[in-house]
């Protein structure tokens, strides 16, 4: 009798304890959905700002239907040389991220791999380097970029950033849990090191690459501090650098600078969209090479 | 491995290269062959150099490069003018010589980084909580958190100022709902920070939940059900359970977070200049400022050096609490 007693009562919370959680769960979806909204207030409100007519938006309270002016984006788009920083931009992450991929997967393979006198310390100076700020770095650098002829060029906005801690580390890290039968089988088909990384190890390590590749050239892409104080003229200036000169020109053409906000960011946010997996498995690396 | 680097330093340098490169002892050097070598092979040598190249010309030598030019009064124009002064940059920090003085700099960083680190681990630990489902709506609303992380900052810095417009802005309009008159956010001493910590924690909360988000992936599922099964509520379960297994994460995430804000530039640049007067003059601008806009180069290189200290300190306690990431007690 005891037992149909505990029965019928561990019955009864079990059903209350069921109700609670779905009532919960909606309340914690409802929660997130106003979560996520309040992130995305900004970004509608960017795109508001950049379709409404201009005497609208100097009102107060706002306006918050627009007049869908479009004519923003045109006159944002004439006012400064965007297709010039746009090329610049892609010219220049695409370099980036091909040397990186290069140099990362080299000294990723033969600190995995391989095996040099050395090998220990020479790792431990690539993890070292990860505890140096960039912002250390400017004063120096701008110095070393004029001594070497490389100010206002496309090479000091490459080269320095053409090898990633990140990079080295994640792909050591790939090669090591490879099982080691695989690189002995084609050192004893007498493969080089360069053919064995090239032909056995790169194509296995193809999701690092993808993560490393995004990484560098989110980098090089969302940068500013660097080009800004290493470069001078709009020919090899990317994006976000003359994002901010159209700033410091239209301050107050709020309407047009919004458009070209938008313009300008947009191919971020459609490669975050499609490539969101690798984005937030990134997360933990990007904080290694972030740049102001 | 180390009875390779044994039979390495055992060789002198002048030997043939197959000996040299052998992993086996006792083969003889007489009769190379080329098959059991590409592993050994100093090739090895050219596949680290183009990374380290990178990093003693662009990263380690500026470091040490810092630390030299910050025992100079640097002239700009002219290197050759270039003066030894030893310390004398350090003792214009320590006595806040130079405008504005460098423990108020320190001040305002202070402030940043503490609201930053607390602002961020407050926000995102519940954040990461609600969000930790796999259904579909709970994904969503993780991508749209995340997406502000992803934004440039020089754009949204930009779409930011005007949301913080005094006579226009949405935030404005929103306290206005509160029956709270309009701000001058960035141009009040008192608000300029506030503003700024506003728009940094709207940026880099999607990134803190995601690492909270991992850490809640690795807890064990076995601890969570014994909680429940003894009763606990799911306040205790949080508190007894859940939180001292996310311990690490948070050390994590506090390390991380100093050592970015800390550095923080471009939302200063683009949204205060360090203004109202130095009032949002962190460590990370004021660099920048001393450096490029007053040309005193060697105190922006002291600074520099600062920076540089504290960021390592950080560093070290960082490598302890990944540590304990990777093997949890």
């Amino acid at each position: 009798m005891a037992t149909q007693a505990d029965h019928s009562v561990s019955h009864g919370a079990v059903k209350a304890q069921g109700g609670r959680r779905r009532w919960s769960l909606s309340v914690r979806m409802l929660t997130a959905i106003v979560v996520a909204l309040v992130f995305l207030i900004p970004v509608f409100w960017m795109l508001l700002t950049s379709v409404s007519a201009d005497g609208d938006i100097f009102t107060f309270p706002p306006k918050l239907w627009p007049a869908w002016d479009w004519s923003n984006y045109a006159r944002a788009w004439n006012a400064s040389p965007w297709m010039k920083y746009f090329s610049n931009t892609v010219l220049i992450a695409g370099c980036v991220v091909a040397l990186t991929l290069a140099t990362s997967l080299l000294a990723g393979f033969a600190f995995a791999v391989m095996r040099f006198r050395g090998r220990g310390l020479m790792f431990l100076v690539v993890m070292s380097v990860m505890m140096v700020p960039q912002t250390v770095l400017l004063i120096p650098n701008f110095i070393i970029a004029q001594q070497l002829g490389w100010y206002d060029t496309y090479l000091i906005q490459i080269i320095p950033w053409g090898a990633s801690v990140f990079g080295i580390f994640l792909l050591r890290q790939f090669f090591v849990t490879l099982p080691r039968e695989l690189f002995e089988a084609a050192e004893l088909d007498g493969a080089s090191p360069l053919r064995m990384l090239f032909s056995v190890a790169a194509p296995l390590a193809a999701p690092s690459l993808v993560l490393v590749g995004l990484n560098s050239f989110m980098g090089s892409w969302n940068s500013f501090v660097w080009p800004y104080i290493m470069t001078k003229s709009d020919s090899v200036r990317p994006i976000e650098v003359g994002l901010q000169a159209f700033y410091g020109t239209e301050g107050t053409d709020w309407t047009g600078l919004c458009a070209a906000v938008t313009f300008t960011t947009l191919p971020i946010i459609v490669l975050f969209l499609f490539l969101q997996k690798y984005f937030v498995t990134g997360a933990y690396g990007t904080q290694g090479s972030v740049r102001g | 491995m180390a009875s390779t680097s044994a039979a390495h330093t055992a060789v002198p340098a002048s030997q043939p290269p197959a000996a040299h490169k052998s992993p086996v002892p006792m083969r003889p050097a007489f009769k190379p062959s080329r098959r059991k070598t590409a592993l050994t092979s100093p090739v090895a040598y050219l596949f680290v150099f183009p990374a380290l190249a990178i990093f003693t010309v662009f990263t380690i030598g500026p470091t040490i490069y810092t630390f030299v030019i910050s025992a100079f009064k640097w002239n700009w124009l002219n290197t050759s003018q270039n003066k030894f002064i030893g310390l004398k940059n350090y003792q214009d920090l320590v006595t806040g010589a130079i405008d504005p003085p460098f423990w108020s700099t320190l001040g305002t960083s202070a402030y940043f980084v503490v609201a930053m680190v607390v602002g961020g681990t407050v926000i995102s630990l519940p954040l990461a909580l609600l969000l930790q489902q796999a259904s579909r709506v709970f994904v969503a609303a993780r991508a749209a958190v995340f997406l502000a992380h992803v934004t440039p900052l020089v754009a949204t810095s930009i779409v930011w100022v005007w949301i913080f417009n005094p006579r226009y802005g949405l935030a404005n309009l929103v306290l206005s709902w509160f029956g709270i008159g309009n701000i001058d956010w960035l141009g009040n001493s008192q608000f300029a920070m506030p503003a700024i910590i506003i728009y940094s924690l709207w940026h880099e909360i999607g990134f803190i939940t995601v690492i909270f988000l991992g850490g809640l992936a690795t807890l064990s599922g076995e601890l969570s059900e014994a909680a429940k099964l003894d009763g606990c509520n799911a306040w205790q379960e949080f508190w007894h359970v859940t939180f001292p297994q996310l311990r690490p994460f948070i050390l994590f995430v506090v390390v991380i977070s100093s050592v970015s804000s800390l550095q923080a530039f471009t939302q200063f640049f683009m949204m205060t200049s360090g203004g109202p007067g130095f009032d949002t003059a962190t460590l990370g601008f004021q660099l920048y400022q001393q450096a490029f806009v007053f040309r005193k180069t060697g105190y922006a290189a002291a600074l520099a050096v600062v920076l540089f200290g504290i960021t390592v300190a950080l560093s070290i306690v960082q490598l302890r609490s990944t540590r304990s990431i990777d093997t949890p007690s």
